[in-house]
């Protein structure tokens, strides 16, 4: 019964007039910016962060960030379907089937599957949340400094190991990540690190800032060089709704994305891409027809956008109730509660139930919106698709400066993208994925804290690390996540299975 | 010779639009540079004065957050502003008091820079200790921490910040006590902490303490300031339970660059007082555990300049440097 005052208590707030108002502009502008193809969620949301400084409410920040964030990643799902231009890796494995479909002559049904399988997935995963998040509470008031560093290192090591590509790239970002993390006032001795006698590098690097300049204007640099010939299906959209075979072919791999997103999502580095990759290898599995996939099979997009709509919704579970972003995402969802004076962790639930619980019924009350938003509206998005990049692109680029100099009312920070961008630039040259560096950098500088203050507790004495359970069965993941890396045979087979999305 | 001329007639002119334009003041918008971010207690107690100084005044008054490196960044703008009565700083203890004895590096001189307008407001510090803790009164954790030197932990938003000079005053008065400081980047991150045991007690504005102290997580067991808080009134003071020489509060006061004109700072000063005053002010200030303060401009120089001395003494006392 608790769970059901719990939620009475989020849709109550969830839907005052002013946070249905800004969680529907969440929800419209990420899908505006999402669907632009090569522009994913994360860097609309490090575009769109600087807005919701200004906010009086932090519960109506959050549930618009929150907005942002499905919707961004539906539009994704949108380009992947119309343009084979994915606009965030999660829907790399949508554009497999449901591009084919809409060349098939059949865009509507997959437009229109993949937002009731996001629906139905997110309805479930909303469900889960209410559920998970007290019990983790819970056990989150148990872990002292050094099971928050145990957990880090694991929450790191798994960040690699699921990463895209080669380990080594994946693990040189997230060194690159800690040393940036390192830039700043070191909390144990008080002195400016790295700041060369800047004063506005004291408090270290501004993560909107940085953020912004890797993932937003690199992409935008990148998608600069890319000649403009897309095939948009502009009048070909027809027929909307799928056909009742259609449905019945659609229901299980719905119900089985969505089990396997709510539960990969909470996994440190998991979240919506390896859900969508592994509910694609799933249903292809099960399939007795897999010769049909890359087809046009519709079970290649129903499962797979059920499967990464519930990994993206499920990612919130640690980053509320233990305060540690698992993706790059959520590292700037931390960032924008930072902002706010809210410290994420297990006291939120407690000391901000209004905010805790609003944000989760926002998840719904968005989820729903998007279907409703995108199925009608599916003609208008298309013409966004039709804007020539020459156009579209400075205002972005003008709308991201005047966003990251009005956080700090400083424009050290708008200089700070320019060199960002450039390396988020060059990162994508030399495909390295820029989201473990970001994680890096939130985690790095957390993870020297709480070493140091486990230290300082123990008065010195290391082995506060193995004598207490938790922080060991932590430190004993990691090992065998390391392991699994680097032992030959798994390796092999784990460039297998990431070698589907790389065409 | 023309051109003496001209410049000599100049200077006359700007000579004689001196006092006009301070009896004219304020003829355009004002800036009131808030070195803190937006939300915290500083910002609210500036925005609070922003506008009913803009009432006030007859001109509006701009509120500018300016954050960074303490409260340097801010602070540093307004010292190099023109004295002109147009740019004015919300400051705090930590920018004026403190931060100035820490950070040798600091860009401005916090006494010649700097011309005094008024007191706004006070905050004072409540000792906590977490809600399962073996000890119920000040007296009890005072003689825990005597019989054990050097085994219990103490919190603070890190070095050199106001809770942990706060507590390094508890344990000096208290009779200096060794218990070890462990810095975090923030009091609400000391509480999780507080409430496991791993960190003894935290020195924390009573505001940020109130929502904890109302579940039972933490217990608030004194109070600094010369008397009780309205917000905790069953807390007793220091002074109360018998350790002299903490009636200390974190402050939240004006400041324009120095060589502001005299009539400007007496205009500020008259206007912040009344405001202070104001029914609605008084009750914003308390949400933030900030007290009403005021004064004239020369009685909060003196205030922060002997503040400035106390502070050194236990920065002294407990060496403490950035290294």
């Amino acid at each position: 019964m608790e769970l059901l005052d719990n939620l009475a208590l989020g849709f109550g707030t969830a839907l005052s007039l002013e946070n249905v108002f800004y969680c529907f502009v969440g929800v419209l502008f990420g899908t505006l910016i999402g669907v632009l193809p090569g522009i994913g969620p994360l860097a609309t949301i490090a575009m769109l962060l600087p807005i919701t400084y200004k906010m009086s409410d932090p519960t109506t920040a959050l549930i618009m960030l929150a907005g942002i964030y499905y919707g961004a990643q539906y539009g994704g799902s949108t380009t992947a379907i119309l343009v084979n231009l994915p606009g965030e890796t999660s829907s790399v494995v949508t554009t497999l089937d449901g591009y084919q479909m809409a060349r098939n002559g059949r865009p509507g049904p997959a437009l229109a599957i993949a937002a009731i399988g996001s629906f139905f997935a997110g309805t479930v995963a909303t469900i889960m949340i209410a559920a998970a998040a007290p019990p983790m509470s819970e056990i989150a008031f148990k872990f002292g400094p050094a099971e928050y560093f145990s957990l880090m290192v694991m929450g790191l090591i798994a960040a690699v190991v699921l990463a895209h590509g080669s380990v080594v790239k994946a693990l040189g970002m997230v060194v690159f990540g800690l040393l940036l993390g390192m830039i700043g006032t070191d909390v144990n001795s008080g002195v400016a690190r790295f700041s060369f006698d800047i004063p506005e590098l004291t408090d270290g690097l501004n993560f909107t800032a940085v953020a912004m300049g890797i993932f937003g204007f690199g992409e935008i640099i990148s998608n600069l060089e890319q000649r403009e010939n897309r095939e948009v299906f502009t009048k070909k959209v027809g027929r909307l709704l799928p056909s009742m075979a259609e449905f019945k072919a659609s229901i299980a791999p719905i119900i089985r994305g969505t089990a396997l997103g709510s539960f990969l999502g909470v996994l440190p580095g998991g979240g919506a891409v390896l859900s969508s990759f592994t509910s694609y290898a799933i249903e292809k599995k099960l399939s007795k027809t897999p010769e049909r996939f890359g087809k046009g099979a519709i079970e290649g997009v129903a499962g797979p956008e059920a499967a990464n709509n519930a990994g993206a919704q499920a990612s919130f579970i640690p980053m509320l109730t233990l305060g540690i972003p698992t993706n790059a995402v959520m590292a700037l969802m931390v960032a924008g509660m930072m902002i706010h004076n809210i410290q994420p962790g297990p006291q939120v639930m407690t000391s901000n139930p209004t905010l805790f619980w609003g944000l989760i019924a926002s998840m719904w009350i968005g989820n729903a919106m998007l279907v409703v938003l995108n199925l009608p509206l599916i003609g208008i998005w298309i013409k966004l698709l039709t804007v020539p990049y020459r156009i579209l692109y400075p205002a972005i680029l003008l709308f991201c400066c005047v966003g990251v100099y009005s956080v700090n009312n400083n424009v050290f920070d708008v200089f700070i993208t320019i060199p960002f961008a450039i390396l988020g630039y060059v990162f994508r040259k030399f495909s390295c994925e820029p989201a473990p560096l970001l994680l890096g950098l939130v985690l790095g500088q957390l993870m020297e804290e709480y070493l140091r203050r486990a230290m300082t507790i123990s008065r010195g004495d290391w082995s506060i690390f193995v004598t207490r359970p938790l922080s060991l069965t932590l430190l004993l993941i990691a090992a065998v996540l390391l392991v699994i890396v680097f032992l030959p045979a798994i390796a092999k087979k784990r460039d297998e299975a990431f070698a589907e999305e790389a065409d | 010779m023309k051109k003496l001329l001209a410049l000599v007639a100049a200077a006359v002119m700007a000579a004689a639009a001196v006092p006009a334009q301070a009896q004219s003041y304020p003829s355009r918008a004002i800036k009131l540079v808030i070195p803190f971010p937006a939300g915290g207690a500083t910002d609210i107690v500036g925005r609070t004065i922003a506008q009913k100084l803009s009432v006030a005044l007859g001109q509006n008054v701009i509120v500018e957050n300016r954050p960074g490196a303490g409260g340097t960044i801010g602070a540093d703008q307004v010292a190099k502003a023109a004295p002109d009565g147009y740019t004015l700083l919300m400051a705090t203890s930590s920018t004026h008091s403190i931060g100035p004895l820490i950070n040798p590096k600091i860009p401005y001189d916090p006494f010649k820079d700097f011309a005094p307008l008024a007191h706004v407001a006070s905050a004072p510090s409540v000792l906590v200790v977490g809600g399962s803790a073996p000890v119920k009164t000040a007296g009890e954790l005072i003689d825990l921490l005597k019989k054990n030197p050097g085994k219990y932990n103490f919190g603070s938003s890190g070095i050199g910040t106001y809770p942990h000079l706060a507590a390094e005053m508890f344990k000096w008065r208290a009779g200096n006590l060794f218990v070890v400081h462990i810095p975090y980047r923030g009091t609400g991150l000391v509480i999780p902490d507080l409430v496991t045991g791993q960190i003894t007690f935290l020195m924390d504005s009573i505001v940020s303490a109130q929502t904890h102290i109302k579940d039972g997580r933490v217990r608030p067991l004194a109070v600094s300031g010369a008397v009780r808080s309205k917000s905790l009134p069953d807390v007793p003071t220091f002074k109360e339970i018998g350790v002299t020489g903490m009636e200390i509060s974190n402050w939240f006061g004006m400041f324009a660059p120095a060589g502001t004109p005299a009539e400007i700072v007496q205009r500020i000063n008259r206007e912040v007082n009344a405001i202070v005053r104001q029914p609605d002010v008084v009750e914003r200030f308390e949400k933030v555990g900030a007290e009403p303060a005021g004064g004239t401009a020369e009685q909060f120089g003196a205030l922060y300049r002997a503040e400035s001395e106390n502070w050194k003494a236990v920065i002294k006392r407990a060496n403490i440097k950035l290294d």
